[in-house]
């Protein structure tokens, strides 16, 4: 952990002198965030996004970058639009109707919000894991099999027994459930739903796992697991999490986005949000005088 | 007195005692502290005399006007001579109808004689009697019971809970009337019954593959033996059904399935109601549709393709009938489509699935059993659907998979069974009980499956 955590901090110094040749075109929301946009190795990146519920504005100008191996934490008061840009890396605000995303979102620098983008293919590569478990009515081997099975990935049963197998190690839950694959996946415990939909989301092997609030639905034991999980699973992708807990965001987080009425105030490594906010905003709100 | 007098008499009673409680709570708390030191609001001081004033009196009036012809009956047998008292009932029936006619200056079947004349008089006499005492026993009553409620009205008196065990008791009796009604009516249904597998056996009932209800009125009428097996009427029930559900299955289904998933709210909002309006549709007006527009269509698109087609085909009425159902299918699904949760969905959408992917894997699994239930509840529907095949399904009990020859169903039969001039005990009018018993069964051990796939589902998201 204080290896990543210095790594990160060197990371940042580099990024600067990179940076520095970008602000030659600033954004308007640039301009008010406070603090490193930059990924070390970025894999997704946002600039200057904007997105509307019809004529209400939920987001004002965010960049952001999602770098590989680490975890990007957001945080801010509730309502402040951290699940809506979430959202918008998977494009899962399509779905919203009146839903409207501008700006620029790039997956391993190709515009996910174009022309030739496939939305299927894109959620493929963007898993997600939601507020409250969502497992399907269906087994916990069928729920881990759902994507792999839509996606052809897998040539045989073998195969699939196999992805099955590695993806619901990997979210630690294959010692709990390997007696009972064929058991309804709603039928396990809390914790357990919710690392089920973590392997599910794993089991299509994306590049970037988006989590709403993964552990706002469980108790603080399961809670320790999924946090576990998440830095473990660091390793092998890019991770952006929401949290109402700024514990856990100190815990699991490399960086740090504090979030306040759809825009983006302070951006940083996390040591150095929780330990030295940069704006009077970030500190009130982490030292709890907000919200 | 007028009844509907008496029972205004009693409301205004009870109005005024919801005055006076109210007032006498008000009062006694007056000095010392103000409504505040009540249990319950003064309205409900109100209510509770009120309550009194008016209950106890209108159940007494309502037992009045049920006992009073029989205890009058009685009373008026007991005053004739013995000679007429030991008339067999039916005699002695007519005689005091007659008696009564006399009484209130009806028409009456022949000559009157001396002893009618009294025992009208004493009649009217007992009337009379009856009426002034009920007046007076209710009055009575209903002041008593208001000076007690009135006196019982204390601050510490739960007004409050009492009127609300009273609005309890009054659920219950009207929940108590609709259910034993519908006991009465299959209890009566099922005696009728009885008498009639006396004279046709359950298994020649059930079993039987002709069936003609003619049955002789004469003993020496010719070529109306009757016939009571109901195979026909069942094959051609299900026939009708099952053609139906053919045609209002997958037009539902989909129809749900765009509503509930595709649909953008704005279609949504004018193509459901549009939807429903086809339920709104009396079945009369199917039935003339169907047996006026689509069984000639249906014959004339037999004929120039040179196969023959009754032109009161099964087909007709069931097709007619599945699009009275659509709406049914459609709406109850989906119903159950949008209880659905959200998640289930995004969960999927969020893994790279397809809408339609997410459709058929998820949403449709997950919606199954509701679905299943919704299409039972359908297919009682069509069973029990009159109208429709009373005007396009034929009368011949054929017994025949064929949708393009005519077929009956067991609710024609009942029609028609019940529509001739027939005695009412006759084995041919007794059968309509029968079938109505069988069809009864039916759709309720369908409503039954259907209501418990219903609520097993339910279970499974709350
Ligand atoms: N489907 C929607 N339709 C209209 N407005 C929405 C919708 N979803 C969110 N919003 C609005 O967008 C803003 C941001 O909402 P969002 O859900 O992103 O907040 P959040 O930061 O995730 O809050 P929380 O911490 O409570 O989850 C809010 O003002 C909210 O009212
Ligand atoms: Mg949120």
């Amino acid at each position: 952990m204080k290896t990543d955590k210095l790594q990160q901090a060197g990371n940042s110094s580099v990024e600067t002198e990179s940076k520095k040749t970008k602000t030659t075109v600033p954004g308007p929301g640039s301009k008010r965030t406070v603090g490193n946009i930059k990924a070390a190795d970025p894999v997704m990146s946002a600039t200057d996004v904007n997105v509307y519920y019809g004529d209400k504005q939920a987001i004002r100008n965010i960049s952001l970058e999602i770098g590989k191996n680490e975890v990007v934490a957001m945080i801010g008061p509730s309502g402040c639009g951290k699940s809506t840009f979430l959202r918008c890396f998977n494009r899962m605000n399509d779905t919203i109707e009146i839903c409207r995303v501008e700006g620029d979102i790039r997956l391993d620098n190709e515009d996910i919000y174009g022309k030739d983008m496939d939305v299927v293919l894109l959620r493929a590569r963007v898993g997600m894991v939601f507020q409250k478990p969502n497992p399907f009515p269906k087994s916990i081997y069928e729920n881990v099999a759902y994507g792999p099975r839509i996606h052809g990935l897998t040539a045989n049963r073998t195969e699939l027994d196999e992805v099955v197998q590695t993806s619901l190690e990997k979210a630690g839950l294959w010692e709990e459930v390997k007696d009972r694959l064929d058991q309804p996946g709603t039928g396990l415990s809390g914790g357990q739903q919710q690392r089920l939909c973590i392997a599910r989301a794993i089991a299509v092997s994306p590049d970037v796992i988006l989590m709403d609030e993964p552990c706002s639905a469980l108790d603080p034991i399961a809670t320790a697991r999924i946090e576990d999980l998440i830095d473990e699973l660091r390793k092998n992708y890019a991770i952006a999490i929401v949290t109402h807990s700024m514990q856990q965001a100190a815990r699991v987080s490399q960086r740090t986005a504090y979030f306040h009425m759809g825009e983006l105030i302070e951006v940083g490594a996390t040591e150095q949000v929780f330990t030295n906010p940069r704006t009077k905003l970030t500190e009130d709100y982490i030292t709890g005088r907000f919200g | 007195m007028q009844i509907s007098t008496l029972t205004l008499i009693v409301l205004a009673a009870s109005a005024v005692a919801f005055y006076l409680g109210k007032r006498r709570a008000l009062n006694l708390v007056a000095g010392q502290g103000g409504p505040r030191s009540l249990h319950s609001m003064p309205g409900f001081y109100g209510a509770w005399t009120a309550l009194w004033a008016a209950v106890p009196a209108l159940v007494v009036l309502v037992s009045w006007v049920f006992l009073e012809p029989l205890i009058l009956r009685a009373l008026l047998v007991s005053s004739l001579p013995q000679d007429i008292q030991s008339l067999d009932p039916d005699r002695l029936g007519l005689l005091l109808n007659d008696i009564r006619n006399l009484a209130q200056g009806n028409i009456v079947s022949g000559e009157i004689t001396a002893v009618q004349q009294s025992a009208a008089d004493h009649y009217r006499h007992f009337i009379s009697l009856s009426r002034l005492s009920m007046v007076v026993v209710c009055l009575a009553l209903s002041v008593l019971a208001l000076a007690f409620g009135w006196s019982k009205v204390s601050p510490t008196l739960r007004a409050r809970n009492r009127v609300e065990s009273f609005v309890k008791v009054v659920l219950i009796l009207c929940s108590s009337i609709a259910i034993l009604t519908t006991v009465g009516i299959v209890l009566s249904v099922l005696f009728e019954s009885l008498r009639f597998f006396d004279r046709v056996s359950v298994s020649e009932f059930l079993l039987g593959l002709t069936w003609s209800p003619q049955t002789a009125i004469r003993a020496d009428q010719v070529g109306s033996s009757g016939a009571f097996g109901a195979v026909p009427l069942f094959t051609g029930t299900l026939l009708v059904s099952s053609i139906a559900m053919f045609v209002a299955v997958p037009i539902g289904l989909m129809s749900a399935i765009f509503l509930a998933e595709y649909s953008s709210p704005r279609v949504r909002a004018t193509a459901k109601p549009l939807l429903e309006l086809l339920a709104g549709i009396p079945t009369v007006v199917y039935g003339f549709f169907a047996a006026l527009v689509v069984a000639p269509w249906l014959r004339g698109l037999g004929d120039s393709s040179g196969v023959d087609v009754a032109s009161d085909s099964a087909l007709a009425a069931g097709v007619v009938m599945g699009v009275m159902i659509i709406p049914f299918i459609s709406s109850l699904s989906d119903d159950v489509i949008n209880s659905v949760p959200q998640s289930l969905r995004d969960g999927s959408l969020a893994l790279g699935a397809t809408r339609s992917e997410t459709v058929i894997k998820v949403v449709l699994p997950a919606a199954l059993p509701g679905i299943v239930g919704s299409v039972l509840l359908a297919v009682s529907r069509a069973i029990g659907e009159t109208m429709i095949v009373v005007m396009a399904a034929g009368l011949a009990a054929n017994l025949t998979a064929n949708p393009l020859q005519s077929v009956t169903t067991v609710t024609v039969q009942i029609v028609t069974l019940l529509t001739g001039d027939q005695e009412f005990d006759s084995a041919k009018t007794l059968a309509a009980f029968a079938l109505g018993l069988v069809l009864f069964v039916g759709t309720l051990g369908l409503n039954i499956i259907a209501l418990y796939v219903v609520r097993k589902y339910r279970e499974q998201y709350d």
